[in-house]
C-alpha cells in the first residue's frame, strides 16, 4: 500500500511556567492510501495535540520537531502560503465540538462555500450549488433550506454532518477527525459513523481517526495506534491489537471497559492516574501504574516488533523482538 | 430485598415556556411525561435514554430540587411531595445525589473537610468534635487520604473530585443515592476504578442506587433493574439481564444495536436509526417514538401505548409488542 502520510519522531513540546514540557515525544506513524488509522489514549494523552501538529494549527510558542511527510513534503518546513494550499483542501479536520467550531454568525452555506470559493476558484452561486450538493450528500434533509440556516438552528448530529460536509468540500486525500461522535448521542453516533465509513470508502480516503473509545476504533480502524503519556506504546493491525495486545496499558484499558455482552465480572481497574506534563519522570512511562513493573523499567523502553506490523513499547518484549527502528 | 424503599407515580415536570414582554406561557417543555417505577432496598435501578429524555429532570424531582408538577414519590412509605420544607430536609438525609460534573458541583472555595462538614452541620449529626474524625472515615472509604481534608477541589483530578462527591452524598448515611452521570465526565481507567468503589459501598453500606447515564455498558454493569426512557416517556422496564439480552420496544434495540462493541470481528446487526430526536416541547401524536421507528404502523401515530407487563418483571411500551 502507498503511503499518503508519514509521520516521523513528532516532538511536541509546550511552554509551561517559562520552560518547555514535553506533551508528545516521538511519535512515528504512516496512513496508507485508503486506510483508516485509530489514534486512541485518554484525556491528555497528546493525542488531539498530535493532530493540530500535522496540520501546524498549535499556537506559537510551540516546540515542534520531527517530519509529517505528505506528497514529498515536510509539512513542518513548508511555507505558510503552501501550507494554505494543503489546509481544508488535500487534508482537512473535523472536530469534537460541532457548535464551537462552526462560525455562529455565518449561514451554512457561506462556511462551506469559503473553501471551495478559496481553493477550487468557484464562483459565489456555483459554490452555493455545490454546498447544496454537500449536504445532500451526508444526508440532511431540505438542504437548500438549512443551506441559508444558521449553526443555532441546528441539532448536534445535524452539526457534525455539515463539519463532515465542509471537510469533504475539496475531496481531500486525508481526513484528520478528532473524536467526531463523542459529543453526540449512541443512535446519532451510528448514524454519523455509517456516514463516513460509506464517504472515505468511496473517495479512497486515508483517515486519521482520533477517539477514546475502543467500541468505535474496532468498527472503523484498519490499523491502531495506543499513546499513553505524549507516546505510541502500542500499535499494530486492529484485529491483532484486539486479539492479542501487548502493551500492559491496552490491556489495561480492555480489562476495564464494562462488556455489553456476556459475563458481568468485576473491572479491573488501572490504579492511579496518568502523570502531569510537569512530572513525566524518567524510563517507562506507564510503569508507576503497571502490574508487571520491572527494576529495567526505570530505563526508557523502545519500540519492539511483537508481531507482524505489530509494535509494543515495553521491555516485556525487548528480548522478543528486534528493535523496530 | 423486594421491600420497596421508592416508589414514584405518574411522575410529571413540565417546564412552561415564557414569550414575548409580558412572558406569556406559550407552551410547555413536556421533560417528564408520566413515569412510575419502583426501586427496592439495596438494588440499583438504572435509568438509560439520550440527551433530552428526561432522566436528569426525572431524578432531580424525586429529590424535589426540581418542584415536579405533579405525581407522586413515596419513599418507606411517606409521601414526599406532601411534606414542608422542614420536613424535606430532615427527608434529604436519606436521599442524596452524585452529579456529572464533579467540578462544578463543589465549592471551590471550601476544603474537602469543610465540605463533607457541611451536611454534617445542616443534619445536626455526631458531636461537632467528632465530625472531623467522620470526615476521616469517609475519606477512608472512598478511597482518599486523610490529608486531602485541607486541600481544594482544583488539586485533584477529576477521578478524586468524584469520590469527594460520593464521600459527601454518604455524609449523611443516606439509604438511597441518585447517581446522575457519575462517570460520564471521567477516563475508562479512572471510570472503572468509581465503578468499583460505588459497588462495594453498596455492599458494604446497603444502600440503594439510582444511577443516570447513557453508556449503556456502564448500565449494564452496575444496575439489578434497567429503565429506558425516550422523550420524557417510559419506554421498556426490565431486569438488566433480560433487558439486554431480549430488548422488546424497538427504541431499546436500536438503542442497544447502536453501541460501538470493541472486537473487530463481532456480527453486526445494525438498526441505524433516522433523524433526530423531536423537541420535547412539541412531541409527535401517538407513541413518542414513532417518528423514528422502522417498525411503526398507523395505530402508533394516533394511540398512546399502553404501559404492559409482558413478562413478570419486564414492562413495555409498545402497541406491536
Amino acid at each position: 500500500m502507498e503511503k499518503v502520510l508519514e509521520v516521523r519522531d513528532l516532538t511536541i513540546e509546550f511552554l509551561i511556567e517559562e520552560r518547555y514540557h514535553q506533551a508528545v515525544q516521538g511519535v512515528s506513524f504512516e496512513i496508507g492510501e485508503g486506510e483508516t488509522l485509530g489514534l486512541v489514549g485518554e484525556s491528555g494523552c497528546g493525542k488531539s495535540v498530535t493532530s493540530l501538529a500535522l496540520m501546524r494549527l498549535l499556537p506559537v510558542h510551540t516546540k515542534v520537531s520531527g517530519q509529517v511527510r505528505f506528497r514529498g513534503e515536510d509539512l513542518l518546513t513548508v511555507g505558510e502560503p503552501k501550507m494554505r494550499q494543503i489546509r481544508g483542501n488535500e487534508i482537512s479536520m473535523i472536530f469534537q465540538e460541532p457548535m464551537t467550531s462552526l462560525n455562529p454568525v455565518h449561514r451554512i452555506g457561506t462556511q462551506i462555500s469559503e473553501s471551495l470559493i478559496l481553493h477550487r476558484n468557484l464562483s459565489a452561486s456555483k459554490a452555493r450549488a455545490q454546498s447544496i450538493e454537500l449536504l445532500k450528500l451526508v444526508g440532511i434533509p431540505r438542504a437548500e433550506q438549512i443551506v441559508d440556516e444558521y449553526p443555532h438552528q441546528l441539532s448536534g448530529g445535524m452539526r457534525q454532518r455539515v463539519m463532515i460536509a465542509m471537510a469533504m468540500a475539496c475531496q481531500p486525500t486525508v481526513l484528520i477527525a478528532d473524536e467526531p461522535t463523542t459529543a453526540l448521542d449512541v443512535t446519532i453516533q451510528a448514524q454519523i459513523l455509517d456516514l463516513m465509513r460509506n464517504l472515505t470508502a468511496q473517495n479512497r480516503m486515508s483517515t486519521l481517526l482520533i477517539t477514546h473509545d475502543l467500541g468505535v476504533v474496532a468498527e472503523m480502524c484498519d490499523r491502531v495506534a495506543v499513546m499513553y503519556a505524549g507516546q505510541i506504546v502500542e500499535q499494530g493491525p486492529v484485529r491483532e491489537i484486539f486479539r492479542h495486545p501487548s502493551h500492559p496499558y491496552t490491556i489495561g484499558l480492555m480489562n476495564c471497559i464494562p462488556k455489553i455482552a456476556g459475563e458481568r465480572t468485576r473491572l479491573v481497574p488501572i490504579e492511579g492516574n496518568v502523570p502531569s506534563l510537569q512530572n513525566m519522570g524518567t524510563g517507562c512511562r506507564f510503569a508507576p501504574r503497571c502490574p508487571q513493573a520491572m527494576e529495567v523499567c526505570k530505563n526508557e523502553p523502545q519500540e519492539y516488533d511483537v508481531g507482524t506490523g505489530h509494535k509494543s513499547r515495553c521491555w516485556l518484549h525487548a528480548e522478543a523482538g528486534v528493535t523496530s527502528r | 430485598m423486594t421491600e420497596a424503599l421508592l416508589k414514584v407515580q405518574d411522575l410529571v415536570k413540565y417546564f412552561p415556556i415564557h414569550r414575548g414582554v409580558f412572558q406569556h406561557t406559550v407552551g410547555h417543555v413536556k421533560a417528564v411525561d408520566g413515569i412510575s417505577f419502583t426501586v427496592n432496598r439495596g438494588e440499583t435501578l438504572g435509568v438509560v435514554g439520550e440527551s433530552g429524555c428526561g432522566k436528569s429532570t426525572m431524578g432531580r424531582s424525586v429529590l424535589r430540587l426540581i418542584e415536579p408538577t405533579r405525581g407522586r414519590v413515596e419513599f418507606e412509605g411517606k409521601d414526599v411531595l406532601a411534606l414542608n420544607k422542614q420536613g424535606m430536609r430532615i427527608m434529604r438525609r436519606e436521599m442524596q445525589i452524585v452529579f456529572q460534573d464533579p467540578y462544578a458541583s463543589l465549592n471551590p472555595r471550601f476544603t474537602i473537610g469543610q465540605t463533607l462538614l457541611e451536611p454534617m452541620k445542616i443534619h445536626h449529626l455526631h458531636n461537632p468534635r467528632e465530625r472531623l474524625q467522620h470526615v476521616y472515615r469517609l475519606l477512608d472509604r472512598v478511597g482518599l487520604a486523610a490529608e486531602y481534608a485541607r486541600r481544594f477541589p482544583h488539586e485533584f483530578s477529576g477521578g478524586q473530585r468524584q469520590r469527594v462527591g460520593i464521600a459527601r452524598a454518604l455524609a449523611v448515611d443516606p439509604k438511597l443515592v441518585i447517581l446522575d452521570e457519575p462517570v460520564a465526565a471521567l477516563d475508562v481507567s479512572v471510570q472503572s476504578q468509581v465503578l468499583n468503589l460505588l459497588e462495594d459501598l453498596q455492599n458494604e453500606l446497603n444502600l440503594t442506587f439510582v444511577f443516570i447515564a447513557h453508556d449503556l455498558s456502564v448500565v449494564r454493569h452496575i444496575s439489578d433493574r434497567v429503565l429506558v426512557l425516550y422523550l420524557g416517556r417510559m419506554a421498556e422496564i426490565a431486569d438488566s439481564e433480560e433487558l439486554f439480552t431480549h430488548p422488546l420496544h424497538p427504541y431499546t434495540k436500536a438503542l442497544l444495536s447502536a453501541i460501538p462493541v470493541p472486537d473487530p470481528d463481532a456480527k453486526r446487526e445494525r438498526i441505524i436509526l433516522q433523524g433526530d430526536l423531536p423537541s420535547p416541547a412539541n412531541p409527535p401524536s401517538g407513541c413518542p417514538f414513532h417518528t423514528r421507528c422502522p417498525v411503526a404502523v398507523d395505530k402508533c401515530r394516533q394511540e398512546v401505548p399502553v404501559w404492559r407487563e409482558v413478562q413478570s418483571g419486564h414492562h413495555v411500551a409498545c402497541h406491536l409488542v
